[in-house]
């Protein structure tokens, strides 16, 4: 069911949410947030009060508020669109969770395919320094929080909380071995809360309507509104937001998708779903939210769509681990194969569809563990093998 | 004529310190201004935060968007994942390719414009996009892109 | 200590808190592979050849670095963890030069011995080109990009233990390599040439240049009259690098040497009391010059006999290059003699005279070729073998080693002490100079019982000991009376440069820094057996302090052969002729 929130044309007023939290204790902040079920709006789903609460708890000297701006995922733009319209109510939520965790200080991890939206980012935080909602001693609160712009360098992996950090650190975006985790030992070793720009968005409105507000917000036992960047064969591609729990078929129609054959929902890294699955939900009880759905219609070539998701892991691979660096080299090389006749039975297929499996539990971070995800569904449910298979019978 | 690399790495450096964490900062602000990073900033970078050279070359070589080969005085960047290829991103490369007369990965003679595709650039609502210097263009046709490419300076 | 409990393949096993899977299963007696994973360095888990599966985790868990927690439920032999070790090492075999015959590390490869044991025989990856071998040699070190699989453990070696950091993952995701800055050659960048990235490579990806056709040659040829030299630290290696049990095999080494066809078998440690005779003495001429004459001398005094070492000063500490000893390092002090003094002695043409050297290093087959390693003449060392080479020949010559009498050096420069010996291990230097030097100003011996200085032993990092002078001192001496001697020793480069920011800063005050670029000194060179892990460096330094206990002379001074060149040739150390042939300068390289 659409419904507006993050989106909503009348939005309360700047920094009311922060003047409420200050009247409270930090850690109640974090309780809120954490009994509110809010899920990671980028993709993973890790509830975020878990992580403002364990940071919160964590000893360190100083501690970070990190904002995770680098949605890279194929077919994701949700993020860039709170960006330009809403990037002070990001700030404020990223102040909450400073003052939740006890930081005074957060980073925004902008891609760099976003430059354009740094002076909307820095007119939004001069303007809340202006107001005294970010800044030394907030509200006279005694609190103080200020925000740094980081840029990204052109690498989706860094969309990987701890890759992020390394970046941040100044190095090669390589996921980090977990345990720890950032909460922590994250920026500089220090506890720190790697957040999707939707879920600060969603913060301050959650700090202001309570929890229980929050969590009627979802269906079906799930919680809040989520948002959805729809592309592909449809006549209104956009941003949209619904319920979390809503079925796909909602999101469709709205979007207007035409003559559906497959749709893909949490970008290249999600699932392929099939014309027949509308009624499946946008959850992580059932398909991964991250924001991304993509429409096919019947005219698509799925094969080819596949080779496209190959091409993108196999560019976009850190290179660190085994399964994920040489398996998505194999399993582009194996759609070739598909299409030349190479693989065509369900026995050359077999070991391919195998190391799925194995890049799925065997990968260091969820790139290399989901990457197999696309290649599993569509050869599965949308690439026809040739009807005579020409691997044995000797000429080859 | 464009700055000395090492003005602008201790420019970067004032701005920015020599904390370790400052180096993707400091290499894009030499990428920036000069389109790519040369050797001697690189080794100036190094020494700046105490780390080996070869770590900044590593570093340079992992993000897209750094480089340490000279590049074109614009960067044309075309969206290549499929939301985009789904709206026609092909005829518009072919467009683009034509009208500069290069490959992808290239960069024309004149030293005028570096063609290359990207992953993703978050515009697939209003596909096929791509960036020029940073700045999008987006509901591109091969008509419009041409014209876009040919107006580059 | 309190332990934790776990479940290990339905077994019950207590470790103590800390530790990792890996870990608690091989103490438990649990074998699970691994290929990224090295006990030096820090651990990566990007192999993923070590996972395991434990109870309520999604995914596989790497061993080697996931942490043991309380009741734990670990299977390392699952059907799950058998799919997915066996699709990893397919895939890393897939892009692999996998002809391991060709490969220098045939039949000593990890990645090799997995295979095996996971039967990789039909690899369904096995589909696409294999890279192309792309061999990349400097002097000391040769890399070939087609046998890497990337564990990185060269580029965690370099950086950790050497701090030189000059090899690193570049590009990313298929495109990976390990590179240099600007892909430059490794004699063009300031690697150290220690070899120390080539004995933690699980393949043949990197290994040492080569000389054995060079010396084969040499011997083939009647006209030459080849010289060779072993270092300390190979004695206690060769028996290893032919899958013997360590020990120090120094008299079947002499004799595997003849009869590979050396024209003379000679040895290293004659001039390593050479060295000790020669730095001794500049060290005490350098107290006397500053406590005496009161004239600035660069003090502390750094041991010069470790290339590596010099390689990395002259590139990254370069304004400390006065206070390196002035010493060439035994080999070279070797090679120098063996064209002028032992040529002379054996009446033989110096021209026609070939010097090999058997070393536990890389680094000296740079520093053979450097410019400043001429004063014969001539190139002063020809070639240098390791000791995996010399294990090599000695394999190639059908030569059963346990099987061969142990048999002495040949005379002239084959005498050697204890102290010569004890070269070999980190500290091994300072104790052998220690020795020498405190007779001479004393004019006893080092009051130590049995002459071992066991506070200069050990496998820490850094050491360091006073040593304090008596009241009474032998004449010339007097103003040392009373002082104490403060020196420090320093293995594996981190080590090294560690040391060496404490002496920039003043905050170190030492008069004496041994200083080797391999962890354990010269025992665990970059050209001793592999593996080379503390175990095998514990092993091998037993080894050395067994052979110094074993000799009958155990100071430099009292080596008959050094007493005789002195008295013959060189007449006294630090002399015009030591100056010439023993002596050298050192030069400034780029820091980066």
């Amino acid at each position: 069911m659409e419904r507006k929130v993050l989106l909503a044309e009348n939005q309360p007023e700047l920094g009311s949410a922060l003047r409420k939290a200050l009247g409270m204790t930090p850690a109640d902040v974090a309780f809120e947030v954490r009994d509110a079920k809010l899920q990671g709006r980028g993709g993973a789903g890790f509830p975020a009060g878990v992580k403002w609460v364990l940071a919160g708890g964590a000893s360190g000297d100083r501690k970070y508020v990190v904002c995770n701006a680098d949605e890279g995922e194929p077919g994701t733009f949700k993020d860039r669109v709170l960006l330009e319209k809403y990037a002070d109510r990001l700030i404020e939520g990223m102040a909450l969770g400073g003052y939740a965790i006890g930081s005074d200080q957060g980073y925004i991890y902008l891609r760099a395919e976003y430059p354009y939206l740094v002076p909307v980012i820095e007119k939004a935080a001069a303007e809340m320094r202006r107001k005294n909602l970010l800044g030394a001693n907030i509200l006279g609160s005694g609190f103080s929080f200020d925000i740094e712009l980081r840029m990204g360098a052109g690498a989706y992996v860094c969309g990987e909380e701890t890759a992020l950090l390394e970046s941040m650190e100044g190095r090669r975006g390589e996921p980090r071995n977990k345990p720890p985790f950032p909460v922590n030992a994250g920026y500089l070793n220090k506890p720190t809360i790697v957040n999707n720009v939707e879920t600060f968005c969603a913060v301050p409105h959650i700090i202001l309507n309570g929890a229980e507000w929050f969590i009627g917000l979802g269906e079906g036992g799930d919680s809040g509104t989520k948002l959805f960047s729809i592309s592909g064969d449809v006549e209104r591609p956009g941003v949209y937001e619904l319920a979390m729990g809503s079925s796909i078929g909602e999101l469709l129609d709205l979007a207007g998708a035409r003559d559906v054959q497959a749709v893909q929902v949490g970008g290249a890294s999600g699932r392929t779903i099939k014309k027949g699955d509308s009624a499946r939900v946008l959850s992580f009880r059932d398909l991964p939210p991250g924001g991304s759905v993509i429409v096919f219609d019947s005219s698509r070539d799925m094969l080819e769509v596949l080779e496209n998701f190959m091409e993108f892991f196999v560019h976009e691979s850190c290179g660190q681990c085994t399964p994920c660096r040489e398996g998505n080299a194999r399993l582009l090389h194996a759609v070739t194969a598909l299409r030349e006749g190479d693989v065509c039975c369900q026995e050359c297929l077999q070991p391919f569809i195998d190391l799925c499996d194995v890049m799925a539990v065997s990968s260091k971070c969820g790139l290399g563990q989901t990457a197999g995800n696309c290649f599993r569904d569509m050869v599965g449910g949308f690439v026809e093998l040739p009807l005579e298979c020409n691997c044995e019978g000797g000429d080859s | 004529m464009s700055r000395d690399c090492m003005e602008i790495v201790a420019e970067g450096l004032r701005e920015y310190g020599s904390g370790r964490e400052r180096m993707i900062q400091l290499l894009t602000k030499v990428n920036e201004e000069l389109g790519f990073i040369p050797p001697e900033a690189m080794i100036g970078i190094a020494e700046a935060l105490s780390v080996s050279a070869a770590e900044v070359y590593s570093v340079v070589s992992f993000y897209s968007f750094l480089s340490a080969e000279p590049r074109g005085r614009n960067i044309v960047r075309i969206c290549s994942t499929i939301s985009c290829a789904m709206q026609g991103q092909r005829e518009v490369l072919e467009a683009v390719r034509g009208e500069l007369g290069i490959e992808v990965g290239d960069t024309t003679a004149d030293g005028r414009v570096t063609l290359e595709t990207t992953a993703c650039i978050g515009l697939c609502d209003q596909a096929p996009a791509m960036l020029v210097n940073g700045t999008p263009h987006t509901r591109l046709t091969p008509e419009k892109a041409r014209g876009i490419v040919a107006g580059l300076k | 200590m309190p332990g934790i409990n776990l479940k290990v393949n339905g077994k019950d096993i207590m470790v103590r808190e800390g530790v990792t899977v890996l870990e608690a299963c091989r103490q438990s007696g649990i074998d699970i592979p691994t290929l990224c994973h090295h006990p030096d360095i820090s651990t990566a888990g990007n192999c993923r050849v070590c996972v395991v599966e434990v109870d309520g985790s999604r995914t596989l868990m790497p061993a080697c670095i996931t942490p043991i927690t309380p009741n734990m439920v670990v299977h390392t032999d699952s059907p799950k963890v058998r799919k997915s070790r066996k699709a990893v090492l397919e895939l890393i075999l897939a892009s692999h030069n996998s002809n391991c015959p060709e490969c220098v590390r045939n039949k000593n490869c990890e990645l090799q011995e997995l295979a095996e044991r996971y039967c990789l025989t039909d690899n369904p990856f096995q589909t696409m080109d294999k890279p192309e071998s792309f061999i990349e040699v400097s002097p000391g070190v040769v890399r070939d990009e087609s046998r890497c699989i990337m564990c990185t453990r060269c580029v965690r070696t370099c950086e950790e233990l050497q701090s030189v950091a000059v090899i690193k993952p570049m590009e990313r995701s298929n495109h990976v390599y390990i590179g240099t800055f600007q892909d430059m050659g490794l004699s063009e960048v300031p690697c150290t040439q220690c070899g120390q990235c080539i004995n933690r490579c699980p393949t043949g990806a990197l290994y040492e240049r080569s000389e054995i056709g060079e010396v084969l040659a040499a011997i083939e040829d009647p006209d030459k009259f080849v010289v060779v030299q072993t270092a300390p630290a190979v004695r206690v290696g060769i028996g290893e690098a032919l899958g013997l049990p360590t020990d120090h095999n120094t008299g079947q080494m002499a004799a595997a040497l003849r009869r590979l066809g050396f024209n003379r078998v000679l040895d290293t440690d004659f001039s390593a009391d050479l060295t000790i005779m020669e730095e001794g003495h500049e060290l005490l001429f350098r107290l006397k010059k500053a406590l005496v004459d009161k004239e600035p001398v660069a003090l502390p005094m750094f041991t010069s006999c470790s290339p590596g070492w010099i390689k990395f000063i002259e590139h990254k500490h370069s304004a400390l290059l006065p206070n390196l000893s002035s010493c060439k390092s035994p080999q070279q002090m070797f090679g120098a003699l063996a064209k002028t003094y032992l040529a002379e002695k054996e009446g033989v043409d110096p021209s026609k005279v070939v010097s090999v050297s058997i070393m536990p290093c890389t680094a000296k087959k740079f520093e053979k070729d450097r410019p400043e390693m001429r004063d014969s003449g001539y190139q002063d060392v020809d070639y240098v073998l390791t000791t995996r080479e010399l294990a090599r020949m000695i394999k190639m010559a059908g030569l059963r080693f346990d099987r061969l009498p142990e048999e002495p050096f040949d005379r002239f420069m084959g005498e050697s002490t204890g102290a010569a010996a004890i070269f070999g291990a980190t500290g091994g230097v300072m104790e052998a100079a220690l020795r020498t030097a405190y007779e001479v100003v004393t004019g006893s011996e080092v009051p130590f019982p049995g002459l071992n200085i066991c506070a200069v032993r050990g496998m820490e990092g850094i050491k360091e000991a006073d040593i304090p002078m008596p009241s009474k001192m032998a004449p010339g001496w007097e103003f040392l009376a009373g002082a104490t001697l403060k020196v420090a020793i320093a293995h594996g480069l981190a080590n090294a440069d560690k040391l060496m920011r404490m002496v920039e800063s003043g905050e170190a005050s030492y008069h004496f820094i041994e200083i080797m670029a391999c962890p354990g000194g010269c025992i665990g060179g970059g050209g001793q057996p592999i593996p080379t892990d503390m175990e095998h460096r514990l092993a091998r330094m037993k080894a050395i302090y067994a052979e110094d206990e074993r000799l009958p002379l155990r100071k430099s001074h009292e080596n008959p052969e050094i007493q005789m060149i002195y008295a013959e040739y060189l007449e006294k150390p630090l002399g015009h002729r030591s100056h010439k042939l023993l002596h050298t300068t050192y030069k400034a390289r780029g820091r980066t």
